[in-house]
């Protein structure tokens, strides 16, 4: 994203203040396109629907995550994200549709997919009067993890995370990102093919949160799959192959995060202070697109000179001038995007 | 099928396991309350009792009140354990919510549960049952064998209305609403304390307590009489409940850990 935007116009560089540093982590895909695309389906889910008394969670959601990909589940509290990955290991039973994780019903076989399925919960649900290695040891055993290879198993995957420091300790000592990354350790237990993480890195500080990228990212390399929601854009973007976004229960889009841009909130946007709403709409240009974002006023425009122009015009410089990102087709997709009518 | 039943037991096994890792991390605190209550009840009620009350049935009051403390040890033990213990692990520990990621279904963790009611109110009873040989309150010193695998029987009927509670409640202090209205009338009238031999009304009443039919059995061993056809009874009835109410409590706690 960082190189295309350059090799557009350079200057966008210097003002692209909104693309946060990628720091260590590639974003690279780390499965070849072509190979993921010819692989088989994982999870296929048709018409899933899932209704909690009178309110519908899932209405009719379509998707598809194929071996070796990484896809995000994108989208606004209550959209659907935790109730459809609750779906898909039997913790919440669809009232409709039909569902297939390595092509069994969890409805009717949450087992045999439970298996195979590594999962980090919103909550870390530790037991917190166990020590590390006492958790880790009982999930190993439920993870049904030969006893002579459990031990080597966890004391790796806890250097891997470095939490090799802490295995003599009560879970109530830990800090947050500790407890974070020994919910990774234990989603790992039994090499899962596919790993799901539900808001993996809410609540985390970016050391922790680059640490447990990493350790996504090289967890694909070794081939497998991974299904991730988060409300962090960047997140997506450095993660996924594909993003799919819920809103209400529906997918409202899907596809790769840069088609996605491309598709969805091509070009460029200027933000700007409220008070030059008037002298704004009076430039407006076909093709231009004037929204909100909070009390800020945003233009979205097909080229970067066209924005550089308008500040000329304006006599005032963006509060922020940015190629347009993930963040901006979230928003328009789940309505949150004010446009000039609302 | 067979294999099925296996992995299944396995499963509900590494439950037990992991109650057991818990447990014994505060081992006295956890065996204090459900053994010092029975030995505390034999000295006030029996000791102090039984001079002014004579004999029942050919017993000191003392003997009569011994296999009802096996009872009673295996009756707190697993009620306690299924109604504020799940509770806890459930709601503030989010315990299975983890748990239930892994292999392990919901028919494990009831069943783990129930196994773990066994074992606990077994060991419990068995150590009641030793204190009360010692004490020399056993006319028949075998029933220290038989009290760890009846007090087990008993205790998962129990369990399981602990865990139709836990199911049930929609906070933790209703659970002083179920011990007051269900569990402490169970405890109270079921034969523990006195004979319900001339109280032909409760003698019926007391046919759908599981509790009632273990504190029988243990007192048939305890007094070392051997009347068949009434240990077939209630051990029956004593299953029938294990049955019923276990796999009522797997629906309703399957309800709830599932949505």
């Amino acid at each position: 994203m960082v190189g295309r935007c350059a090799a557009e116009a350079p200057v966008v560089l210097a003002l692209c203040l909104s693309v946060p540093t990628i720091g260590r982590v590639s974003i690279a895909p780390d499965t070849p396109a072509a190979a993921v695309s010819d692989a088989e389906p994982v999870i296929v889910a048709r018409a899933v629907a899932k209704k909690f008394g009178d309110f519908a969670a899932l209405q009719g959601l379509d998707l598809e995550v194929k071996r070796g990909e990484c896809v995000g589940l994108l989208g606004p509290n209550g959209a659907g994200k935790s109730t459809f990955i609750g779906c898909l290991y039997g913790a919440v039973l669809r009232t409709g549709g039909d569902l297939r994780v390595f092509g069994y019903d969890p409805a009717e076989n949450p087992r045999k997919i439970k298996e195979r399925l590594g999962v980090v919960p919103q909550e870390n649900a530790l037991d917190e009067g166990l020590t590390v290695m006492e958790n880790m040891r009982l999930y190993a055993r439920f993870e049904g993890v030969d006893k002579k290879a459990a031990l080597p198993r966890i004391q790796d995957l806890l250097a891997h995370m470095s939490l090799d420091h802490k295995k003599e300790a009560p879970i109530k000592t830990l800090s947050g990102g500790m407890k974070r990354r020994l919910a990774f350790v234990r989603a790992l237990l039994s090499d899962p093919e596919v790993l799901i993480l539900d808001e993996p890195t809410t609540g985390l500080d970016p050391a922790v949160r680059h640490l447990l990228w990493e350790k996504v990212i090289s967890y694909r390399q070794a081939g497998k799959t991974v299904m991730v929601t988060t409300h962090y854009m960047h997140e997506a973007e450095i993660l996924c192959d594909r993003i799919i976004i819920l809103n209400r229960g529906i997918v409202v889009g899907a596809g790769a995060p840069r088609a996605l841009i491309d598709q969805e909130t091509p070009g460029f946007v200027a933000t700007f202070g409220h008070d030059l709403e008037e002298q704004i709409k009076a430039e407006l240009q076909t093709g231009w697109e004037l929204f909100h974002q909070g009390r800020q006023c945003c233009v979205r425009a097909p080229r970067i000179d066209d924005l550089l122009a308008l500040q000329q015009t304006l006599g005032a410089t963006a509060l922020q001038l940015r190629p347009s990102n993930l963040e901006d087709v979230y928003l328009k997709l789940t309505g949150r995007e004010l446009d000039d009518n609302d | 099928m067979t294999d099925e039943f296996r992995t299944s037991f396995q499963l509900a096994w590494h439950v037990v396991v992991r109650n057991w890792v818990v447990y014994r991390k505060d081992f006295l605190a956890n065996i204090s309350p459900t053994l010092a209550d029975p030995a505390l009840m034999l000295t006030a009620l029996g000791m102090g009792l039984s001079p002014f009350i004579g004999e029942i049935g050919g017993l000191s009051y003392a003997q009569y009140l011994a296999p009802g403390m096996v009872a009673t040890t295996a009756l707190f033990t697993a009620f306690f354990e299924s109604s504020y213990g799940f509770y806890v692990k459930m709601t503030f520990e989010s315990v299975f919510k983890a748990m239930l990621t892994t292999p392990i279904g919901v028919k494990e963790v009831v069943i783990g549960e129930f196994l773990w009611g066994y074992i606990r109110a077994a060991m419990m009873g068995g150590t009641v049952g030793i204190f009360l040989l010692f004490m020399g309150l056993l006319s028949n010193p075998w029933a220290v064998f038989a009290f760890p695998v009846i007090s087990g029987l008993l205790a998962v009927p129990c369990g399981a209305i602990g865990l139709l509670a836990s199911a049930m409640v929609r906070n933790i202090n209703q659970f002083q609403t179920v011990y007051s209205f269900l569990i402490a009338p169970i405890f109270y009238l079921s034969g523990v304390f006195f004979p319900l031999g001339d109280r032909p009304v409760l003698s019926v009443i007391v046919q759908f307590s599981p509790f009632y039919h273990g504190v029988r059995l243990l007192q048939l061993s305890a007094w070392g009489q051997w009347h068949p056809g009434e240990i077939a009874w209630h051990l029956g009835l004593l299953l029938a409940f294990t049955a019923g109410l276990g796999y009522w409590a797997y629906r309703k706690v399957q309800k709830i850990l599932t949505t």
